[in-house]
């Protein structure tokens, strides 16, 4: 649903059975594609996000408001537009791109160092697995250091936004998670 | 007491009083002619308004009468007009959120999630100030109109700001809410202004000292909506708990809550004489109401998805819908019936609004484009073609000669329409 009502809408709090999603990473990580393959979008032809993309999505009975931001880095620093009131933080890595998993991590570590993001449990998607340069999750898992995060807890999974697979697996984690934590 | 002169208000048409008393000061009445139209009989209405305003003499009939036409004129301007798109602003780099034109329309002031305000001059497109200072999405954004030398600015960073419109300095920042502030609204007497927050309460603030002078508590979920009546004695807001509060703004008490809609509310709207209010739902209906006892005299029915936006137009006898369902709907607001559906969009209509005539209504879509209809038939007149993403919102200026709409593809477009374009040129080339 577009419309400036429906930002306020994704802004409400402690909504039962409703839940944020921010989803991050750096820029042609491919967020806007897995948003469109998790709504059964077509995903051809995605331009660079300039700003962000709103899904509702339903999941085991949640509504997850799936917030896609764009990561450019000159928007960057926008970020924390988005954090208040956040349940789960995907994080997405395109897992094809070696060179850049230093910068990935830069962008990660200073996220897990934000107040609003406290205590958020994290998803990480170690994307583009369907292509022959991608490195396996566990490589990415250990560019990115995810092992040393001792504060939330966090679940890495490998996917591929094309073919789908992943996706599925990743989120109901992330579902599960807040569920749970929303409970306790 | 003494008749000074005469002003005249175009828009509703009016004609103001000016009178000066034995002491030296000025007063003001206002004659409101909001039945005006081409077909009204002069001669009889400037008979009638000299027998119920005996300090009108027998000898300013003609200068009455040469006022009305005038009047009359302009409610009939711009009725063959084409809008093309004028300038195409990009300065903003993230989202738009909602835009404001200033009482002449001369300037208007967008926000975005970028967290500026811009100011921008509407004839030559050219970006005045950049309002920074706030840290977070400037969600929401008003001129002191009709004056027009301040701006207030609200923003997800739970501040609103007032700013000098002519420096861009910022007069104060007004802390106290908990959560983002998403509406708010000078007092037309420019005294004050009232914010209202996601943390579901509205505050009155005094524009001078920037002081917090009351609290609105009453509303139990976010507070979404907010408007001053025309005399500025009453706050409407419009919450998420399902119901509108009227506002007494001298004490700061709930005078009314109007309950009766059966989800969250999506708008609020004073019409012009402050006689009723209308508010639109989620629950797909819209709700007139009576300021004065509180009373709900209409449900206005027909969308088949949430109404997202309603509006009066500028005298308050047509009301405009939009709705999720892509139509848009007109009613008469006295009969409640459904004189026109508005059929060509193929989204969500997310905003809606009248030309200041009241003979145009303006559609803002999620399918990238604005329409223009005709008030009268429901024809729709001209589509505004050229954002990349859905717009988010759209205004008139006082005109009605000028549109700008904000989008979500980061930029603003002016539109104007062949007279005005021609003018805008004409103050370019002799500038340059």
């Amino acid at each position: 649903m577009p419309g400036l009502l429906n930002i306020l809408r994704g802004l409400r709090k402690g909504q039962e059975k409703e839940a944020r999603i921010l989803v991050l990473g750096l820029d042609n990580s491919g967020k806007t594609t897995i948003l469109k393959s998790l709504s059964d979008e077509d995903t051809e032809n995605i331009a660079p996000t300039q700003g962000f993309n709103i899904k509702a999505l339903s999941k085991d009975g949640f509504k997850l408001n799936v917030w896609d931001i764009g990561g450019q880095k000159a928007i960057r620093a926008y970020w924390p537009n988005y954090f208040e009131g956040t349940d789960g933080l995907v994080y997405v890595v395109d897992s094809s791109d070696e060179e850049r998993l230093g910068e990935c991590l830069e962008e990660l570590t200073t996220l897990l160092g934000e107040d609003d993001l406290k205590d958020v449990p994290l998803l990480v998607f170690a994307n583009k697995q369907d292509l022959d340069l991608a490195l396996e999750a566990e490589e990415v898992m250990e560019h990115t250091k995810l092992n040393d995060i001792t504060d939330r807890v966090w679940f890495i999974q490998a996917c591929s936004a094309i073919t789908k697979e992943g996706l599925e697996e990743g989120m109901e984690w992330l579902v599960n998670t807040i569920s749970e934590k929303k409970e306790s | 007491m003494k008749l000074k002169r005469f002003l005249l208000r175009y828009y509703p048409p009016g004609i103001i009083l000016e009178y000066l008393k034995s002491n030296g000061e000025i007063e003001t009445k206002s004659i409101d002619l909001l039945n005006l139209t081409p077909e009204t009989d002069v001669d009889v209405l400037v008979n009638q308004i000299l027998f119920e305003e005996p300090t009108i003499s027998e000898a300013r009939k003609p200068q009455l009468k040469k006022l009305i036409f005038k009047l009359i004129e302009k409610l009939e301007s711009n009725q063959e007009q084409e809008f093309d798109e004028f300038k195409v602003l990009k300065a903003h780099i993230l989202p738009l959120t909602n835009c404001a034109f200033n009482k002449n329309g001369d300037k208007f002031i967008t926000g975005s999630y970028d967290r500026t305000c811009k100011v921008w001059d509407t004839i030559t497109g050219r970006e005045l100030l950049s309002l920074e200072g706030h840290k977070n999405v400037v969600y929401t954004m008003a001129f002191n109109v009709p004056f027009g030398d301040k701006i207030v600015t609200g923003s997800f960073d739970r501040t609103a700001k007032l700013w000098d419109s002519n420096t861009g300095d910022c007069l104060h920042t007004l802390t106290g809410h908990t959560m983002e502030i998403v509406c708010l609204a000078f007092d037309p007497n420019g005294y004050l202004l009232a914010t209202g927050s996601m943390d579901g309460t509205a505050k009155i603030w005094d524009v001078e000292s920037g002081q917090e002078i009351y609290t609105l508590k009453g509303h139990t979920a976010e507070i979404v909506s907010l408007q001053f009546n025309s005399d500025g004695d009453l706050v409407l807001t419009g919450s998420f708990d399902n119901t509108a509060i009227i506002w007494d703004v001298n004490t700061g008490e709930a005078i009314h809550t109007l309950s009766g809609h059966t989800a969250e509310l999506s708008c609020t709207q004073f019409d012009f004489t402050g006689e009723y209010c209308v508010t639109g739902s989620i629950d797909q209906t819209c709700k007139l109401w009576d300021v004065g006892t509180g009373n709900c005299i209409e449900t206005f029915r027909g969308h088949e998805d949430e109404v997202l936006d309603a509006c009066f137009n500028s005298t308050g006898n047509k009301l405009a819908t939009a709705s999720g369902d892509g139509t848009a709907r007109i009613y008469n607001v006295f009969t409640g019936s459904c004189t026109q559906i508005l059929h060509g969009h193929t989204q969500e209509i997310s905003k809606i609004c009248f030309n200041p005539q009241g003979t145009k209504v303006l559609t803002a879509s999620g399918d990238q484009t604005c329409k223009l209809w005709s008030a009268e038939s429901g024809e729709e007149l001209q589509t505004l073609e050229g954002h990349e993403d859905e717009i988010f919102s759209c205004a008139f200026n006082y005109e009605g000669d000028t549109i700008i709409t904000g989008s979500k593809d980061n930029t603003c477009r002016i539109w104007k329409d062949e007279p005005s374009m021609m003018k805008a040129r004409a103050a370019v080339e002799e500038g340059s």
